[in-house]
């Protein structure tokens, strides 16, 4: 157990002190790992907080119920009770058409043309009409939702304002896919440049390994020095990465908070997010491990005994 | 301890390095392997040490079987031995301190007691005084000297040396000879491969004498 730890503190000394020594490519490598990695980060923050921000405003999304012009009291009743007794709607309010025609003059008093016309017309153009808001903001749900009471006897239409959040919404499926795309590919580019420069190191102790071999040294004890080595380049870049995207983030959080206060909401990119930055060191140290040991493996396997 | 039944050596492209060879080697021994350059005396030593496997036939050491013996059980049986390669294959990119250190690294032991190790078998080779200094100051008896350190600093009982005296003068090569003669009072095992005849007539050891790949002779010490 001892000897174990031992080896194992000797292997990170050793990968310590000579990354130390060569601290300005440990550096450039550390930067490519980090800014490899804090472009998938930043596509995932942005989209994530795309889709909270339509998450905002689906929250306001109603579906308008126009009734037939001239229905029933009665049927309007039975409207209101089918409502009531829907479990997906958050909750709906009637508006009768005089109400509406005189909420309508009194808003556009002011505008003359408009005024004119209203004045022209001799009867209330306006059906009744019930506003609905939903319990999900999904926007399959709420198609749904409109489907169904669209159906119900007495409506005339029902009538859904969010066509724009569900166009907002494949878009940012889509976004995902292009960051799980790009984010694979540059996860590749990392395998081979952390495996590259595992490569370099172990040729340049090329005599160190052969002498170590022939010494009797396993191959556990030849691979580890190189294994920290990867999963240091990984969790160093993956740190930086974190870096840079946290500076990102805060330089654009400035131009955000402008526009939210133009828009009075206080909507700004969440800054933490411990999830992603454990998800981001996690997965650069796995793919620095993972280069490395590729690399390592294929040199030992040049020294089989014959 | 060491036994050798009808092994022969081909490598690949090659004619065969060693054709039918047996012979045996107890625990103290002192066992000189001679022959013209290319005779197959480096090769003897590497089957010796398990750095290679007999194309065919069987070499045992310590009753085990080098050919059966699984790939990772191989640098287990390596740390039996004390290795001094012919053209020493000391680091240059450390000093000698970290090259003695070397092996105790790689059988696990570490901190003082290795330190320890390490200036014990430097002082054995008289080079205490130099632990600090790069190989490549040193010269070729004193390298010699280092590489001999780095073989004992994990007590072996087995001291394998190809060709140690190969271009050393006579003064450094007595030298040399002296330090082997000391491990050996103390029981260790020897195997020295050599061309030089100082070594041989200064001792009443067994020789192998190799000619193209086959044991022409196998003294036994006459005392």
């Amino acid at each position: 157990m001892t000897n174990w730890m031992n080896h194992h503190v000797q292997a990170l000394k050793l990968v310590l002190g000579r990354m130390r020594d060569n601290l300005l490519s440990t550096f450039m490598i550390c930067l490519v790992v980090g800014v490899a990695t804090s472009l998938p980060g930043l596509f995932y923050v942005g989209v994530d907080n795309l889709s909270k921000l339509s998450g905002h405003m689906q929250d306001e999304t109603e579906i308008s119920l126009f009734l037939k012009v001239g229905v029933s009291q009665e049927t309007v009743a039975t409207i209101e009770a089918a409502l009531s007794k829907n479990t997906e709607i958050k909750q709906h309010h009637f508006v009768n058409k005089d109400e509406a025609w005189k909420r309508f003059q009194d808003e556009s008093a002011n505008n003359g043309d408009i005024n004119k016309v209203i004045l022209q017309l001799n009867k209330n153009p306006l059906p009744d009409a019930f506003f609905i808001q939903a319990k999900s903001a999904e926007p399959e749900a709420l198609e749904a939702l409109k489907n169904s009471l669209q159906t119900l006897p007495g409506v005339e239409q029902a009538l859904l304002n969010s066509e724009w959040a569900k166009r907002l919404s494949i878009l940012l499926k889509l976004g995902t896919k292009i960051i799980f795309v790009i984010a694979a590919l540059l996860a590749i580019t990392l395998l081979i440049i952390i495996g590259n420069t595992v490569r370099m190191q172990i040729l340049t102790q090329k005599d160190e390994i052969e002498v170590s071999n022939l010494m009797g040294a396993t191959s556990s004890f030849i691979r580890t020095p190189f294994l920290y080595a990867g999963m240091l380049y990984g969790l160093f870049g993956g740190l930086l990465a974190i870096a840079i995207m946290a500076g990102i983030m805060e330089a654009f959080n400035l131009s955000i908070a402008q526009i939210s206060s133009l828009y009075s909401s206080d909507f700004s990119i969440a800054l933490l997010n411990p999830k992603l930055f454990i998800g981001i060191i996690f997965t650069a140290t796995f793919i620095g491990w993972l280069g490395s040991y590729i690399a390592v493996s294929r040199s030992i396997a040049s020294f089989k005994i014959n | 301890m060491i036994q050798f039944d009808q092994v022969t050596k081909r490598y690949p492209g090659s004619d065969e390095a060693l054709k039918n060879v047996s012979f045996s080697i107890d625990a103290g021994e002192w066992v000189f392997v001679t022959g013209h350059s290319g005779a197959g005396k480096s090769t003897l030593l590497k089957l010796t040490a398990a750095i290679e496997r007999p194309t065919s036939g069987t070499v045992l050491i310590a009753n085990q079987n080098i050919s059966k013996l699984k790939s990772s059980a191989i640098p287990f049986m390596r740390r039996r031995f004390g290795v001094v390669f012919q053209d020493h294959k000391l680091l240059y990119d450390r000093n000698c301190f970290e090259n003695v250190i070397l092996p105790l690294r790689i059988n696990g032991v570490a901190g003082a007691e290795a330190a320890k190790r390490v200036r014990a078998a430097l002082d054995k080779v008289g080079l205490l005084h130099k632990e600090k200094a790069m190989p490549i100051t040193l010269s070729g008896g004193e390298q010699q000297r280092l590489a001999i350190a780095r073989a004992v600093v994990s007590r072996p009982s087995i001291l394998i040396a190809d060709e140690p005296t190969g271009n050393l003068d006579a003064s450094y090569a007595a030298d040399i000879m002296g330090i082997f003669q000391a491990f050996n009072q103390v029981g260790v095992t020897v195997i020295m491969a050599t061309h030089d005849a100082l070594g041989l007539s200064a001792s009443h050891s067994r020789v192998l004498h190799l000619n193209h790949g086959q044991l022409s002779q196998s003294e036994s010490p006459m005392s």
